[in-house]
Order: structure tokens, then C-alpha cells, then sequence
């Protein structure tokens, strides 16, 4: 019985199965408790799931071989974003002059106040090259690690964390701002959070998510130009 | 739902045509699409089939990232090592340009809405 639970563990379908269960349960709590950042389904069902491999001795990888389904999905789900972005055409471009020029200005201060601070706290030269894309969405990010040199692992990790800490912050940040229009926030969190904070902007609204989904599209274009050749002027 | 799924996908592979054709950074799936909100805005608009798959796939965007946020939790010993110190950097970084960014956004529209054209 014990070897029957053994094998299943490292089969694919249990990756996968995995990934749905947990995040069928971690929205659930989401929804229950009101949609609070705090509790958003991919911070909640990354630890309960990070925890349960380690506690089965799961490896990563094993996990991940399941899970390539829903990778594989991202891919036509960016693209199926042009249809939000299409019925709110004409109030993106309303908007048009100060999102462009919160995305040139806000993109350069989130790079480099990380870097920064990074840099303050002593991260090695490695550490910072892979930092430097944290603003850009995960696909792109990775692009521009490549052509920095930096590791990609470490990218995609920073990436993915600053979506999640954006998340979890923009109550704070939103309440000290009284920043309450959808439109707004959802510039906010698409610059700096990104695809999770595009994903958090649709459960906010259809106005908030494709404001997220335009800043996040043009963040990522304008710095993924830029940082290739910015970045090797200040990190050598 | 098929027929939206088939046109998103081949959207996509436009988008990868593009990309390789002009050596752009730019991922296949964004250039993809910004061809298909181009096509959108030329043809008038999508079709009911393709709104549909559109907003269940975008419904789940979430989930689709979660695979790699676990990942966040197996990264190699040498760079654990340094994490306290990225994280803490990550975490101050993203706060402070949250209030920065979201300070200047509400500034530059609200001059704008000021000024008539809000």
C-alpha cells in the first residue's frame, strides 16, 4: 500500500492534480474572505504546495513535468488578453499620455530603487544582474536575462516574488495614496506586479485588469529595449 | 470554445513568426497579441466564441503562474544563500516604487482631468 502511494506521488498526474486541488482551495478562502491581498490563491497555494513536496520528498522537477500543461497555457492566455485590452479601448486612450509616461519614468525608479537597495544589502554582482528584470513580466524577463549574462533561475524567482510582494502591498500602498480608481491601480499593479498583478487586477474589475494589462504590456516592451544597454553601464 | 482556442493559438504562432523574422526581444505570445488586438480593431471586434475562451482563460491567469511560484521555494543552495538579502532588497524595492509610481500616475491623469480631458 505504502509502495502504491510512493509511485503515484511521482507520476505526472499527481503534479498536476496537486496544482488544482490547492488552488481550487486556496480561492475558496480567497473568495470567503473577501478577496484580501494578503490572501491572494498564489501566494496561499505556493507554500501549502512548496510544503507538501517537501513533506512527500517530492522533487521540483518531478512536480514541474505535471504542471507543463499549464506553462504551455500562458502562452495563448497572453494572447487572449487582447480582447479585454480591445473593449477598453477608448478608455486607455483617454489615458494614454500619463500611463506612457508613468511606465518610462516609474519602469527606470522600480529597476533601479532595487537595484539599489540590493546593492546597499550586498548582493554580489551575480545576484544583481538577475535582479534587474524584476519589473518586466516572466516571458520577457527571461529574454533579457539571457542577453545580461544573468541566471535565468534566479530571474524567473525574483520575477514571480515581486508579483506576489506586489500584491500582497498594494492595500497599503492604495490606502497611504487614496488611490481608488480602478483605472489607477491597475496601472500600479500592472508596472510593478506584473502578470500576478495583471491576474489580481482582473478579480478587482474588467477596467482595472486591462489598464493592468496595457501597462504591463508597454513596461515590459520599454524596458526589455532599454535595460540591455542601460545595465552594463552600472553593473560591469 | 475550440474555434476561440484555435484562433488564439494561431495568433500566437504569427507572434513567433514575427519575432523570428525580426529578432525582436519582444516574446512571441505579446507580439501575438498585439497582432490580434490590431486584427480586433480592424475586423470590429471579436467574436462571441472567441470572448468567451478569452475571459475563462484570463480568469485563470492566477494558476498558470503558480507552477513557477513554487519554484520559488527549490531555488540552487548558492543562490538561497544570498535570498535574505535579495528578498529584503526586493520587498523595500517594490514598496517604495508602488507609492512612487502610484504618486505619479494619480498626478499626470488628474492634471489631465483638470485640465478638461479626463
Amino acid at each position: 500500500m505504502l509502495e502504491l502511494g510512493r509511485s503515484l506521488l511521482h507520476k505526472p498526474l499527481f503534479g498536476l492534480l496537486l496544482t488544482l486541488a490547492v488552488y481550487q482551495l486556496a480561492l475558496l478562502l480567497y473568495e470567503r474572505c473577501g478577496k484580501r491581498a494578503f490572501l491572494h490563491p498564489v501566494a496561499t497555494s505556493a507554500l501549502v504546495i512548496a510544503l507538501l513536496l517537501k513533506y512527500w520528498g517530492v522533487p521540483y522537477a518531478h512536480y514541474l513535468q505535471g504542471n507543463k500543461l499549464l506553462e504551455l497555457l500562458l502562452g495563448p492566455t497572453t494572447v487572449a488578453l487582447a480582447i479585454p485590452l480591445y473593449k477598453e479601448f477608448q478608455h486607455l486612450r483617454q489615458l494614454a499620455l500619463p500611463v506612457t509616461l508613468t511606465v518610462i519614468i516609474g519602469g527606470l525608479f522600480a529597476t533601479a530603487s532595487a537595484l539599489a537597495i540590493a546593492w546597499w544589502v550586498g548582493a554580489s554582482d551575480q545576484a544583481l544582474l538577475a535582479l534587474a528584470p524584476k519589473t518586466i513580466t516572466t516571458p520577457m524577463a527571461m529574454g533579457v536575462a539571457e542577453s545580461l549574462g544573468a541566471l535565468t533561475t534566479l530571474t524567473t524567482g525574483a520575477v514571480v516574488f515581486t508579483g506576489v510582494i506586489g500584491v500582497l502591498l498594494s492595500p497599503v500602498v492604495f490606502y497611504v495614496l487614496q488611490l481608488k480608481d480602478p483605472r489607477l491601480q491597475g496601472v500600479v499593479l500592472g508596472l510593478n506586479a506584473h502578470g500576478v498583478g495583471t491576474a489580481r487586477s482582473f478579480e478587482m474589475g474588467a477596467s482595472a485588469g486591462a489598464f493592468a494589462t496595457l501597462t504591463m504590456c508597454l513596461c515590459g516592451s520599454f524596458l526589455s529595449l532599454t535595460l540591455p544597454y542601460l545595465i552594463p553601464l552600472v553593473i560591469h | 470554445m475550440l474555434k476561440g482556442f484555435i484562433c488564439l493559438l494561431l495568433f500566437q504562432l504569427l507572434g513567433e513568426a514575427a519575432v523570428e523574422l525580426t529578432r525582436s526581444p519582444v516574446p512571441g505570445p505579446v507580439a501575438g497579441m498585439l497582432l490580434l488586438l490590431v486584427w480586433l480593431l480592424i475586423s470590429g471586434g471579436p467574436s462571441d466564441d472567441l470572448s468567451n475562451t478569452s475571459h475563462s482563460l484570463v480568469q485563470y491567469l492566477s494558476l498558470f503562474f503558480l507552477p513557477a511560484g513554487v519554484g520559488l521555494f527549490f531555488l540552487p543552495e548558492h543562490i538561497s544563500a544570498q535570498w535574505p538579502a535579495i528578498g529584503a532588497a526586493m520587498v523595500a524595492g517594490t514598496l517604495l516604487s508602488m507609492l512612487f509610481t502610484g504618486w505619479l500616475v494619480k498626478r499626470l491623469s488628474g492634471k489631465r482631468a483638470a485640465s478638461g480631458e479626463g
